[in-house]
């Protein structure tokens, strides 16, 4: 199958690439199907793309590169694949990740969800690059 | 929007399946039992509200900003101290 993507162009896949997320992910509930797109450019960071939307990517990556104590998979069921959502901000030095609301990947069952941690602390705006220079006295956050 | 009150104890009925109780009422703060089937998403609002608008945020990205930030990203760390958390 194709479909469109308007920053990655024409996609082919396969069914077995699509993951079926059952209520969406929290402000776009109308999409379900996705694929995930690795990408050498951009690595390790990967897109989540719908197969519905040709306008809808979404930057996702493996919670390791930014929290290597991230365990989230212990309080869910087993053998789900964890990915974070990152909003990417100008300066780049402001982006952040959001640690509170992982997506939840069934590679089994093809099917996806994103979550809402109870556990703050994990925050939802978790900086994830370093900034190049703190001026002395300014707080940090 | 639909106002009432409630004491202690009291609860609301919203439809058929999900009932909200007033448990606790203590300086400013109220303390609510929700009970509703396992499909029926319960979030504290203000916290929906920012998922949603980083996921908002997140779809307008573009490749070359990701690229930017992938050049920026710290090598993953050995996971030495996982079980002492």
């Amino acid at each position: 199958m194709k479909c469109r993507n308007h920053q990655f162009g024409e996609i082919e896949y396969t069914n077995e690439h699509v993951f079926d997320f059952p209520d969406g992910i929290i402000g776009f509930e109308h999409l379900h199907k996705f694929i995930v797109l690795n990408d050498a450019e951009t690595d390790p960071f990967r897109w989540l793309v719908s197969v519905e939307d040709e306008e809808f990517s979404l930057p996702i990556l493996d919670p390791k590169f930014v929290e290597p104590l991230y365990e989230v998979t212990n309080s869910f069921e087993q053998g789900l694949t964890v990915a974070v959502v990152v909003s990417l901000k100008e300066p780049i030095e402001s982006s952040t990740v959001n640690l509170r609301s992982p997506l939840l990947f069934d590679p089994n069952k093809h099917t996806g969800k994103q979550v809402v941690l109870e556990n703050d602390r994990f925050p939802i705006l978790h900086k994830f690059i370093a900034e190049p220079q703190l001026v002395a006295g300014e707080e940090s956050c | 929007m639909l106002i009432l009150s409630r004491k202690i104890n009291e609860a609301i009925q919203i439809g058929e399946n999900i009932r909200l109780k007033v448990l606790h009422v203590s300086e400013g703060q109220v303390k609510i039992g929700i009970e509703a089937p396992g499909d029926v998403k319960i979030y504290r609002a203000e916290i929906y509200a920012e998922i949603e608008k980083q996921n908002l945020l997140a779809a307008q990205a573009k490749k070359s900003a990701a690229a930017k930030a992938a050049g920026l990203l710290p090598k993953p760390a050995a996971q030495t101290k996982v079980n002492d958390a």
